[in-house]
């Protein structure tokens, strides 16, 4: 029986003394310290979300693509920059290149919603199928944390890992090009009108298709599945509205527009920066702008609802 | 005020199903055992006290605080150790439990210190920095107990926690159970289907069958007139059985093995005379409890 060892264990410590020192068993230490509560949760459970889709804490292989999709939304930011740099000292000649280079506030959006739609289809299938495929879900639930908290902790945590691959090399070109103006100073008042528009296309663009993603993969502990479920949501509806725009032209059928996630952001990117769009149905649409603002901010509301309510009826 | 008070508890499953049936019930702290067949509701009863389901009607209190309308609050204080795999593969124990004692409210310092602290107290040294994937059944059980501890709760409410566990992990298990309940002091529910285990831990039983309440008594008054003797001897069981026979005593012969009905230090004496007398090579005398569903039908319901 381990019964004999245990008892004597349970009144004094233990202790065995020798010439090298002594060693004590403390037996079970309680814990008196602080108990933060469910908003640490949350904090903690957000944190810890961001740094899971950045694979920080997890293996090596798990850093690869999150950095490799970073690495890659970043590089036509420096070059950006670099192509901008070259243009002030070529002169009247650099007015020309600078006009025609391909890559500017506007067009970045086009460039780098592909990543951020890959980072999306890797990352949240991870976030939260791995908990339901192991059936984590009844270890989280019977701690400080509810439900929702759970749910919104890792939208959020995700939404912002998004935030950081846009905003980075919206931020390169931004302050690169304030660095290679005449004078500094210029350069901040020409570049300063560009700041809101490009905060406010980084939430859409990480705000609808991360809670997009997560509502999608909050159906499924499968990862395979949710991943081709993400990358479905994106891709057949811009088809969809490239098949209906080339048959039907501008109709009654346009409204099909306002359910594709990268139409809808590419028009909100047009409208921010007064560009033309990159979606002929897009550019020939007849609906007012309100229109594609406003489904960009009802997808999120909508996915973000879905996502919340599955998490609130999940059995655990 | 109780540390855990039921009042008419009753969750109906979608299908009609019954889980559990207007349970009252109030728990002092100590080491509760919550013993039941399959399906008799003790996996249910445990999750409506966490507020992992709703139930149908009636209130959970724990702690003096509402489970459903304070569900964060009281789970701060409330360890849970489920009955099926919750781990994942590929994080390691240290991790794994140290991000649930941040989920539990615990500073990140304090999280780290005392994920080392109950990963050593379950047991688990150098393997806990490998990924729980390869580990054995009794490593990952250790680890669902160590998360269930992590945050010093002042109630552990365990799962049928020596599933899948060999004879000796079962012991080992057990043994980390009542010393959790006795020398950490930590408030112990153990749901288990297997009463000759449980009774070796806890001091106060809880027994339910299809949702009802059939008993809640201090370990002793359930079984002390439920024993029954095992002898085994190694030829002459027939010599045996007719010489207890003539002693009175009910018998029952079961293979090689001869039951008899305990009653009192008595039977003992009479058992070893009989032996003695006939001289018969005796391989063991052993006291075993009724199987649950026997007690069961022995004993009068009381509420």
């Amino acid at each position: 029986m381990t019964e004999s060892t245990a008892a004597a264990g349970d009144t004094a410590p233990l202790r065995a003394s020798g010439p090298g020192g002594s060693i004590y068993d403390l037996g079970y230490q309680g814990y008196e310290g602080p108990r933060l509560g469910r908003e640490a949760a949350i904090r903690a459970l957000f944190w810890h979300t961001v740094r899971s889709c950045y694979g920080i804490g997890r293996g090596g292989r798990a850093k690869i693509a999150p950095f490799a999709f970073g690495v890659l939304a970043l590089l036509p930011a420096v070059v950006g920059v670099g192509i901008a740099a070259l243009a002030r000292q070529a002169g009247e000649l650099g007015e020309i290149v600078e006009q025609s280079s391909p890559i500017n506030y506007a067009s970045y959006h086009g460039i780098i919603s592909t990543f951020v739609i890959l980072f999306c289809a890797v990352q949240a299938p991870e976030l939260l199928g791995r908990d339901q495929r192991y059936s984590v879900l009844p270890v989280y639930f019977s701690r400080a944390l509810a439900r929702l908290d759970y749910a919104v902790a890792k939208i959020l945590g995700l939404v912002v890992s998004l935030l950081a691959i846009i905003v980075l090399p919206y931020a390169v070109l931004f302050i690169g090009r304030i660095l290679v103006a005449e004078s500094p100073v210029d350069g901040l008042v020409e570049e300063l009108p560009n700041l809101a528009p490009l905060i406010a296309q980084a939430l859409f663009t990480a705000g609808l298709l991360g809670t997009l993603s997560m509502a999608i993969s909050a159906f499924t502990p499968r990862r395979a599945y949710a991943t081709a479920g993400i990358i479905a949501a994106v891709l057949i509806p811009s088809i969809v509205v490239a098949l209906l725009y080339s048959v039907m032209g501008d109709g009654p059928g346009e409204l099909v527009v306002l359910l594709s996630p990268s139409d809808v952001l590419d028009a909100t990117n047009a409208i921010l920066f007064a560009s033309s769009p990159d979606s002929p149905a897009v550019q020939d649409s007849t609906l007012p702008d309100v229109a594609f603002v406003a489904a960009a901010i009802i997808g999120i509301v909508v996915a973000v609802g879905v996502t919340i309510r599955r998490y609130l009826r999940i059995a655990a | 005020m109780p540390l855990i008070s039921i009042d008419g508890l009753t969750k109906h499953y979608r299908g009609g199903v019954i889980a559990l049936d207007a349970l009252t019930l109030d728990i002092e702290p100590g080491i509760v055992g919550l013993v039941g067949a399959n399906g008799a509701g003790k996996s249910t009863l445990i999750k409506l006290l966490l507020g992992l389901i709703e139930p149908t009607s009636g209130t959970a209190r724990v702690m003096d605080l509402d489970v459903r309308t304070h569900g964060p609050a009281v789970r701060q204080f409330v360890g849970y150790m489920p009955e099926h795999d919750c781990l994942p593969p590929d994080a390691s124990a240290t991790d794994f439990v140290g991000h649930m004692a941040r989920m539990s409210g615990l500073p990140r310092t304090a999280a780290r210190e005392r994920t080392a602290e109950v990963l050593r107290h379950v047991g688990l040294y150098e393997e806990r920095y490998r990924a729980i994937g390869g580990y054995s059944t009794g490593m990952k059980q250790r680890v669902k107990l160590a998360q269930a501890l992590v945050h010093d709760p002042r109630l552990l409410l365990l799962d049928e926690p020596t599933n899948g566990l060999d004879p000796a992990g079962r012991d080992e298990m057990l043994e980390l159970v009542r010393r959790t309940g006795t020398e950490f002091g930590i408030a112990v529910m153990v749901a288990s289907h297997l009463l000759g285990e449980i009774e070796r831990v806890c001091d106060f039983l809880v027994a339910i069958d299809a949702g009802r309440l059939l008993r809640a008594a201090p370990l002793g008054t359930f079984t002390e007139h439920t024993g029954s003797l095992v002898v085994e001897v190694e030829d002459g069981r027939d010599l045996l059985a007719a010489a207890l026979i003539r002693q009175g005593i009910e018998v029952i012969e079961d293979g090689r093995l001869i039951l008899v009905e305990l009653d009192g230090e008595r039977t003992y004496d009479i058992v070893r005379d009989a032996v003695a007398d006939l001289g018969l090579p005796l391989v063991r005398v052993e006291q075993r409890r009724h199987s649950l569903e026997d007690l069961f039908r022995d004993e009068v319901p009381a509420a």
